[in-house]
C-alpha cells in the first residue's frame, strides 16, 4: 500500500472527523500565520546548526550530590551556556569491571536552565517590608556589604563574635575556594560560631560511627559490582544514585542476588531480586534474626570475629562492664580490657595497639571467674555469649516475625546467603534519620561482622567521605604561595608525629581524629544541638518523652545538663546561653527548609533574635524570603574549581571550569568574602573600633599542652613545631583579635584578594600533589585539559585515613583493609569493631548491644506514619523549584498515599490532603500509588516550604527530634570533631492523620 | 517508497532503565527547546502500567491491522500530552505578597508527560512497576510517512530513520493520527509536525543521539541492525531478547526493549511465590507481543548461568563493560567534532 491508498482508507473514512476534531481538541489552528522571527535556510541546515557551539569548557556541579563529580562538558555559543553533555572518556580502571562511564544524571544536564532560570537571584537586595514579605529593594554590592559589615561588628560589640553565626552548609557551589570555603573562613577568623555541616544535614551514619569509630567507610561505586549479595536497606539508589546505579544492575546480571528490605516496594525495589516488605521501622529486629540465625546455625567466621570485633571481650556479669585492668589491679589501665584465652585457659589482654592475636585464641562462649583488686570474685562472659543468649531469648524467629512481618524462612535464607557470600550493604543516609536508626545500623554492622563482610572487595556498608579537604588545611595559612600550604601540610606531618610519640600505639588515624577535635575548638566549629536547645526553641520539643526514647529515666534536661557538667562538650555550647544570636549568614544554605520542624521552631523563637538574616545564594530560597539582606552568588558554570565531593566512591573527580560570566551581578563567594572582610575592616576603621574580645575563650595554651606536652619533641623540635604553631595559632585564633587582622589574614596579606579565587585554588593543589592524593603534575591549567583527575591515593587527612586502604591504579577501592590485612586497630573505645557499648548511659538505656526499639511516636497518636527520601528530581533544593523539573512530575510536591488507604480515605489522586498530627499541619497533593504499604505516607524531600499554600510544608509537621544518647561522652569514639559525634534531628517515621480537602 | 539501504535500531534494557529522564532532559537540550515546543518531549520515560502521555495513548488507534490495512486514529490534543505549564516565580519571590504565595503551575494541572511517576499497579507488596522510555520508532513500514499528503515524512536513505522535513510539512497533522505510538507533536506557533530526528545532524558525524549517550544507566545500545558486530544485532537478531512495543501495529519498529524482570511476588509473609509472577505475563504480553515469552526464557536461562558462576555471553553484553561498545560504531566523542 501506497502513501495515497493510507490517505484512501484513513482520510475518507476519518478525514472529515479529523480536520473538524483539530478545532476541537485545542490544537486550535491559529487565525493567521504565527509570528515571530521564520527560520531561515532549510530545514536540514535548521537542525544541523541547532548542533553547533563556539567553544566547550570541562565542567561539573559542585555541591552535595554525594559523591557528585560527574565530568560534563559545557558547550558554549554565543557567550551563553546552551548545553552539557557528559564528558563519557574515562579510562576503564578494572577490566573486569564496567567502566564510568557516561555519569551524569538529569539534575546535572538541566542546570544550564537553573543557570537562566526565573529563580535566581539577579542583584543585591534589601528586605524593605517585614520579614517574608517578598517585598525588596535593589541596592548596590557596596550598600549590601556595608551594611552586613556593621551588623557583624555591632554584634561583635554588643554579644560578642560568637553571636555572629555561619552554616557550614554542604558544598552547594564548591567548597574550595568557593562554596563552603569561604564564609567558613571568615567566619573562623571573626571568632563567630560555624555550625557543623553534618549536624546541620544529619547524613551521619551513627549507628556505623558507634561500631567503627568512624563511618567513612567507603568504597569505589565500581566495587559494587563485585558483590555477589546486595543489600539495598534504608536506601533508595535508583532514586538517589543515578550516575552508578549501573553497576548494581549490572552486578545482577553477572549473577550477583539484589535484595531490596523497605517497608515500601520502592523504585529501587522494582530492580531486585528479592524484595522484603517489612514492617515500618522494624529493621534492627529483621537485622536481629539474622544475627540470631548466623549464631544459631554457627554460620558465623569465628576467625574475623574474633579478631576484628569486639565479641571475644570479656564483659562482667555484675554491673555489664567491660573487664578492666583498673578492676584487676590498683592504679590499672582503665582501658585495657581481655578476652579469655581457650589454650591457656587464663586471661589475656585484649591487645590496643594491633588486632593480631598472636597465640591467643580468645573464647566466645562461656562464662568465667575472675577475681578483681578489691578481693571480691566476679563472673565475667565474652560479649559474643551475652550476644548469643540475648538473640535466644529476644530475637527467636518467631517474634522477629511479629515484629517485622517477615516470614522465618526469609530471614534464615538471608542470613545463609550472607555466611556464604560476598555481601553489600548499600545504606543510604535514612538511618541517621531514624530516631532509633542508630540501632538498625549498628545491627546492619553485626550481621556484616558475623559473616567477616567487610574489607574484602564486593563488601562492606556505606557511608561517605571526602578526601582532598584543602578547606581545613588552608584555615591557618599566613602569606599564600604555593609553599605557605606545603608548609600547612608539613606541619600537620610533624603535628601528628608528635602526637604519635606521646601516646604509643596511636594510629595515625587517631591522631588525625585527635588534631580535629582541637581545631574544631580553635575555628568554633561546633554541633548545632546546643544552639538550638539555648536559642532555637527546642528544648521545650525534646523534652517531649513521648516523643523520644521511652526508655529514658530522666528528662531530657537533664541529660544534657549532666552531658554538659561533665566537659563532655567542653568548648562546644556556642553561642553560650547567655549570648544571644544576632547575625546569621546562611551561604548556600536553606535552613528554612532543611531545619526540621523549622517552619515553627527557627521563625518564632530564633528569628526574632537575629539582627541581620543575611543569605548567599544562587536562587530565591524560602530562606532567602524571609531574609534581612540577599546576595547574589554565582552558580557552578561561572567559576573554576574542583567539586566539593572528592570521594572514594568515584574515581575520577570533576573539574569545574568557568565557562561563562558570573550571571546577572553575581559573585563568586571568594570574592564575596574577601570583599566583604575588606568592608569590615574599613567600617571598623570608620567607626573607630580596633579591636575586641571573644566572649568565650578558647584556652590556646591547655588545648597545646595536652596535646604535645612541652619537651616531648626535644628542645629543637619543641621549638621548631610547637613554638611555630602555638604563636601561629594563637595569633589566629586568640581571644583579642582586631578588625583589620580579619581582613589581613582573610586574604593572606594580599596575596589572595577577590578575583585571585583561580590563584588560590592553583597553589593550594599542592597539598594534594603532597599528600599523594593526585599525580604530582595536577595543576589549574592541566586539569583545564583534561577535565578530571585519577585520584592515586587517600591522602594524609582524616577522613581519607579513615577509609584505611590502599588504592592500587588499575583495581576498585575498598575500605578497611588496613584494618582487616595489616590489623591496625579501629579509632574505637575498645579498638575493635564494637557492638557493646558500656558506656553507663548506653546500659542505662538498653543498648549496650544493638537491640530493637519500638517506633516513637513522633508527632503523637495517628493512624498514619510518614516516611521520607531524597526526591529524584532535586538536590537537596537546589533545583526543585526549577520549571524545567518541575514540568516533569506534578508541577508541585505531592504525597504518595496507598491506593486502599486512598479509598478508605475518600482521596483522590492529585486531589489534596490536609496532613496534621499534634506539631502542625500541612496541605499537599497526593499521588495514589501501589508503592507504599497500608499506613504508609511517603512525600520524598527536599521541596521548597514556599511551594506550599502559606509555605507550610511537610517539615512544619516534623518535631525535629534528637536522640539523647547521642550526648554521651567521655569515652572512646564519643566525642565530637568535625561532621562527626553529636547528636542530629530525626525526621523518618512521623506519625500523622490525613483527610481530603478541596483547595481553592 | 525506496527500501533504505541499512536500518539504525536502538534496543532498551528496561532491567537497566531506573526512569531518571536523563534522555528526556538530554533531547529536550537538544531539539525542543524553541517557542511553540514547549510541550513536546520526542524522548519520554514513563511509569507503567500507566495512560502514558499522550494520555491513553494504546487505545488511541493509527498504523495497521493484522491485514496491513491502515487503522483510524485519533488526534492527540495538548491537553492530552500534557501542556507545559507555566510559573509565577516573581509573585511569589518579589511582589510582596508573602505566604499568601505560593509557587504553583498553570494552567491548573490536569496531565503531564510523567504524571504517572512510581504510580504503578498492582496490590501491595505485590505491586509491579516499571520504566518504558518512549521515542519515535523509526519503523520499517512508518504510518505517519504513509498518511502524509505532502510526502514531508521519509525515511532516510542510508540509516532508516524516519525524518520530517519541515519545509514541505503543512500542519495537517494526519501522521499524528496515523502514528500508532503518538510520538508526533504540533508545534501551534509554526503550524507544523515535529518528532524526534534521531539526532541525524550528531549520527551523520559518528556521534550517537542524545538520549542514548546520555543515558547514565548505561541502558541503550544503538547500532545497525544488521551490523553482525554490533550489539544491537546481537541482542535482536541472535539472542532475540529485544522485542519492539506493540508489533501488533503493524508498523514495524525499531526500537526494542529487553523485557523488565521483577523480583518475586510475596506470598503474606513476605515468601516469594514461584506460582504467579509479580508482573503479569499477559500485562507483558500486552506490550511486547507474544514474542516477549521467548525473550524471557532466553535471559532467564543465560542469567541462570551468572548465577551458577558461569560466563554468558548475552549477559556480558548486556553489562558491556565498556561503555563504548554500545555505541559503536556511533562511538565519535561529540566535543571534539568541529562545528
Amino acid at each position: 500500500m501506497d502513501r495515497r491508498d493510507f490517505l484512501k482508507t484513513t482520510s475518507v473514512t476519518v478525514t472529515a472527523l479529523s480536520l473538524s476534531k483539530f478545532v476541537e481538541v485545542g490544537c486550535e489552528r491559529p487565525p493567521e500565520a504565527p509570528t515571530g522571527p521564520a527560520p531561515t535556510g532549510t530545514w536540514l541546515d535548521r537542525q544541523r546548526a541547532k548542533w553547533t557551539w563556539d567553544k566547550t569548557y570541562f565542567v561539573t556541579h559542585p555541591q552535595d550530590c554525594y559523591p557528585g563529580n560527574c565530568s560534563w562538558v559545557g558547550y558554549v555559543k554565543n557567550g551563553v551556556f546552551w548545553r552539557e553533555e557528559q564528558t563519557g572518556r574515562y579510562p576503564v580502571v578494572d577490566p573486569s569491571t564496567p567502566d564510568w562511564n557516561p555519569r551524569g544524571c538529569q539534575k546535572g544536564c538541566m542546570y544550564s536552565r537553573v543557570t537562566y532560570g526565573k529563580e535566581r537571584i539577579k542583584y543585591p537586595m534589601r528586605r524593605v517590608g517585614p520579614r517574608g514579605s517578598g517585598k525588596w529593594q535593589k541596592i548596590s554590592w557596596d550598600e549590601a556589604l556595608s551594611e552586613v559589615a556593621d551588623a557583624i561588628i555591632d554584634a561583635t560589640e554588643e554579644q560578642g563574635p560568637e553571636s555572629v553565626i555561619v552554616d557550614e552548609q554542604p558544598g552547594q557551589g564548591g567548597a574550595f575556594p568557593h562554596g563552603v570555603y569561604p564564609p567558613l573562613r571568615f567566619v573562623a577568623l571573626l571568632g563567630g560560631t560555624m555550625l557543623d555541616a553534618n549536624g546541620i544535614i544529619n547524613d551521619y551514619n551513627i549507628g556505623q560511627y558507634m561500631t567503627f569509630g568512624k563511618f567513612h567507610g567507603v568504597s569505589s561505586q565500581d566495587d559494587w559490582f563485585k558483590a555477589e549479595l546486595t543489600l539495598i536497606w534504608l536506601m533508595n539508589p535508583v532514586y538517589t544514585r543515578i550516575p552508578a546505579y549501573h553497576f548494581v544492575a549490572e552486578s545482577r546480571y553477572n549473577g550477583g542476588e539484589v535484595w531490596t528490605i523497605a517497608p515500601d516496594f520502592s523504585p529501587s525495589a522494582g530492580h531486585a531480586d528479592r524484595y522484603v516488605p517489612l514492617k515500618i521501622g522494624s529493621d534492627a529486629a529483621f537485622a536481629l534474626g539474622v544475627a540470631h540465625v548466623l549464631i544459631e546455625e554457627k554460620l558465623y567466621n569465628a576467625d574475623f570475629v574474633r579478631e576484628q570485633t569486639d565479641l571475644p571481650l570479656l564483659v562482667r556479669e555484675d554491673n555489664k562492664r567491660y573487664l578492666r585492668e583498673s578492676d584487676l589491679k590498683k592504679g590499672g589501665n582503665e582501658e585495657q580490657l581481655y578476652v579469655w584465652d581457650e589454650k591457656g585457659k587464663k586471661l589475656a589482654q585484649a591487645p590496643r595497639t594491633k588486632l593480631a592475636l598472636g597465640k591467643v585464641v580468645p573464647a566466645l562462649e562461656g562464662s568465667y571467674r575472675v577475681k578483681l583488686a578489691d578481693g571480691t570474685e566476679v563472673v565475667v562472659r565474652p560479649v559474643f555469649d551475652i550476644l548469643r543468649a540475648r538473640l535466644e531469648a529476644e530475637y527467636g524467629l518467631d517474634k522477629v516475625h511479629a515484629i517485622t512481618g517477615i516470614h522465618p524462612d526469609v530471614v534464615r535464607n538471608l542470613a545463609q546467603k550472607m555466611a556464604a557470600k560476598r555481601t553489600n550493604i548499600l545504606v543510604g543516609w535514612c538511618p541517621p534519620k531514624i530516631y532509633h536508626g542508630d540501632l538498625m545500623e549498628r545491627a546492619m554492622c553485626l550481621c556484616l561482622g558475623l559473616t567477616g563482610n567487610w574489607g574484602r572487595r564486593g563488601t562492606g556498608v556505606r557511608g561517605w567521605t571526602v578526601l582532598a579537604d584543602m578547606s581545613i588545611y588552608t584555615m591557618p595559612t599566613r602569606s599564600g604561595g604555593s609553599n605557605d600550604f606545603a608548609d600547612t601540610v608539613t606541619e600537620l606531618g610533624r603535628l601528628v608525629t608528635a602526637l604519635e610519640k606521646k601516646h604509643p600505639g596511636i594510629t595515625e588515624e587517631d591522631a588525625h581524629i585527635e588534631l580535629e577535635n582541637i581545631f574544631c575548638k580553635l575555628i568554633g566549629q561546633v554541633p548545632p544541638v546546643f544552639f538550638w536547645y539555648h536559642h532555637a526553641g527546642y528544648r521545650e520539643v525534646w523534652n517531649r518523652k513521648e516523643w523520644g526514647d521511652t526508655a529514658m529515666k530522666r528528662t531530657f534536661d537533664e541529660y544534657l545538663q549532666e552531658a554538659v557538667d561533665k566537659g563532655w562538650w567542653d568548648n562546644y555550647v556556642r553561642p553560650a546561653p547567655q549570648i544571644e544570636p544576632r547575625v546569621y549568614i546562611l551561604c548556600g544554605s536553606n535552613v528554612l527548609r532543611r531545619t526540621r520542624g523549622a517552619p515553627k521552631r527557627l521563625l518564632e523563637h530564633l528569628w526574632p533574635k537575629l539582627k541581620k538574616v543575611v543569605v548567599v545564594d544562587v536562587r530565591m530560597s524560602t530562606s532567602a524570603l524571609y531574609a534581612d539582606v540577599v546576595l547574589p552568588a554565582a552558580f557552578f558554570y561561572e567559576k573554576a574549581q574542583l567539586h566539593s565531593i572528592t570521594s572514594p566512591h568515584l574515581r575520577y573527580w570533576a573539574f569545574a571550569d568557568k565557562a561563562i560570566e558570573p550571571v546577572h551581578e553575581s559573585k563568586n563567594e571568594w570574592d564575596i568574602f574577601a570583599l566583604l572582610a575588606k568592608k569590615v575592616a574599613e567600617r571598623a576603621q570608620e567607626r573607630g573600633k580596633k579591636e575586641y574580645r571573644l566572649r568565650q575563650v578558647v584556652d590556646i595554651n591547655k588545648i597545646i599542652d595536652a596535646f604535645i606536652p612541652p619537651g616531648i619533641l626535644g628542645k629543637i623540635g619543641d621549638k621548631l613545631v610547637r613554638g611555630k604553631a602555638l604563636k601561629e595559632l594563637q595569633g589566629f585564633y586568640g581571644p583579642t583579635r582586631t578588625w583589620e587582622n580579619l581582613h589581613k589574614r582573610f586574604t593572606a596579606n594580599g596575596h589572595y584578594n577577590a578575583g585571585d579565587g583561580e590563584k588560590l585554588f592553583d597553589d593550594a593543589l599542592v597539598i594534594l600533589r603532597k599528600g599523594g592524593t593526585v599525580g604530582s603534575d595536577t595543576t589549574l591549567e592541566k586539569l583545564r585539559k583534561t577535565g578530571f583527575v585519577k585520584y592515586t591515593g587517600l591522602g594524609r587527612t582524616p577522613h581519607g585515613l579513615n577509609v584505611a586502604t590502599d588504592v592500587k591504579p588499575n583495581e576498585t577501592v575498598n575500605p578497611f583493609s588496613w584494618h582487616t590485612q595489616k590489623k591496625i586497630p579501629y579509632p574505637t573505645y575498645a579498638r575493635r569493631a564494637q557492638f557493646y557499648i558500656d558506656h553507663p548511659w548506653f546500659i542505662e538505656g538498653g543498648e549496650e548491644l544493638p537491640v530493637f526499639k519500638e517506633v516513637p511516636k513522633a508527632g503523637g497518636q495517628h493512624p498514619f506514619i510518614m516516611t521520607s527520601g531524597h526526591l529524584r528530581w532535586s538536590i537537596h533544593s537546589s533545583n526543585v523549584a526549577n520549571e524545567f523539573a518541575l514540568g516533569l512530575h506534578r508541577g508541585e510536591p505531592f504525597m504518595f498515599v496507598n491506593a486502599l488507604d486512598a479509598k478508605e480515605k475518600g482521596i483522590g489522586d492529585g486531589g489534596y490532603v490536609r496532613v496534621f498530627n499534634d506539631v502542625d499541619e500541612f496541605t499537599v497533593q497526593a499521588k495514589v500509588s501501589a508503592l507504599p504499604r497500608r499506613g504508609q505516607v511517603i512525600i520524598y524531600h527536599a521541596w521548597d516550604p514556599y511551594q506550599f499554600k502559606g509555605w507550610r510544608s511537610y517539615d512544619t509537621a516534623i518535631p525535629g527530634m534528637v536522640k539523647w544518647l547521642h550526648l554521651a561522652g567521655g569515652y572512646g569514639q564519643f566525642r565530637f570533631w568535625v561532621w562527626n559525634w553529636q547528636p542530629c534531628q530525626s525526621d523518618r517515621h512521623i506519625f500523622v492523620d490525613l483527610e481530603p480537602v478541596r483547595v481553592a | 517508497m525506496t527500501e533504505p539501504s541499512r536500518q539504525l535500531g536502538m534496543v532498551i534494557d528496561l532491567n537497566k532503565c531506573i526512569g531518571c529522564q536523563t534522555c528526556t532532559i538530554a533531547c529536550k537540550q537538544l531539539w525542543t527547546n524553541e517557542e511553540g515546543m514547549e510541550y513536546m518531549w520526542w524522548n519520554i520515560v514513563t511509569t507503567v502500567p500507566g495512560k502514558g502521555t499522550p494520555r491513553g495513548w494504546e487505545q488511541m488507534g493509527g498504523g495497521f491491522d493484522e491485514k496491513g490495512q491502515a487503522r483510524t486514529g485519533h488526534l492527540p490534543t495538548v491537553e492530552e500530552f500534557g501542556p507545559a505549564w507555566n510559573f509565577n516565580y516573581d509573585e511569589v519571590f518579589f511582589e510582596g505578597k508573602g505566604p499568601t504565595a505560593q509557587l504553583k503551575p498553570s494552567p491548573e494541572p490536569t496531565w503531564g508527560p510523567n504524571w504517572e511517576e512510581d504510580q504503578g499497579a498492582g496490590e501491595y507488596p505485590n505491586s509491579y512497576y516499571f520504566y518504558l522510555p518512549r521515542l519515535c520508532n523509526h519503523c520499517t513500514r512508518p504510518a505517519c510517512l504513509e498518511a502524509c499528503p505532502r510526502q514531508a515524512i521519509f525515511k532516510k536513505e542510508e540509516n532508516g530513520s524516519v525524518i520530517l522535513n519541515e519545509d514541505k510539512c503543512n500542519g495537517y497533522r494526519f501522521c499524528m493520527e496515523a502514528c500508532p505510538y503518538k510520538r508526533i507533536y504540533f508545534n501551534p506557533k509554526r503550524f507544523i509536525g515535529q518528532k524526534c530526528i534521531l539526532c541525524f545532524p550528531r549520527v551523520d558525524k559518528g556521534v550517537a543521539p542524545g538520549c542514548v549517550r546520555m543515558c547514565p544507566g548505561r541502558a541503550r545500545h544503538f547500532g545497525y541492525l544488521d551490523d553482525e558486530g554490533g550489539q544491537v544485532h546481537k541482542l535482536v537478531n541472535v539472542w532475540k531478547v529485544a522485542v519492539p512495543l506493540h508489533p501488533e501495529y503493524g508498523t514495524g519498529p525499531n526500537i526494542y526493549y529487553v523485557p523488565p524482570v521483577l523480583p518475586a511476588a510475596l506470598d503474606a509473609e513476605g515468601r516469594p511465590r514461584t506460582d504467579v509472577p509479580r508482573v503479569p505475563k499477559e500485562y507483558l504480553r500486552s506490550l511486547f507481543g507474544p514474542a516477549v515469552d521467548e525473550a524471557l526464557k532466553v535471559l532467564n536461562a543465560e542469567w541462570d548461568r551468572t548465577r551458577r558462576g558461569e560466563r554468558s555471553e548475552l549477559m556480558d553484553l548486556l553489562i558491556s563493560r565498556k561503555w563504548h561498545d554500545m555505541l559503536r560504531p556511533f562511538d565519535h566523542n561529540p566535543a571534539q567534532i568541529a562545528t
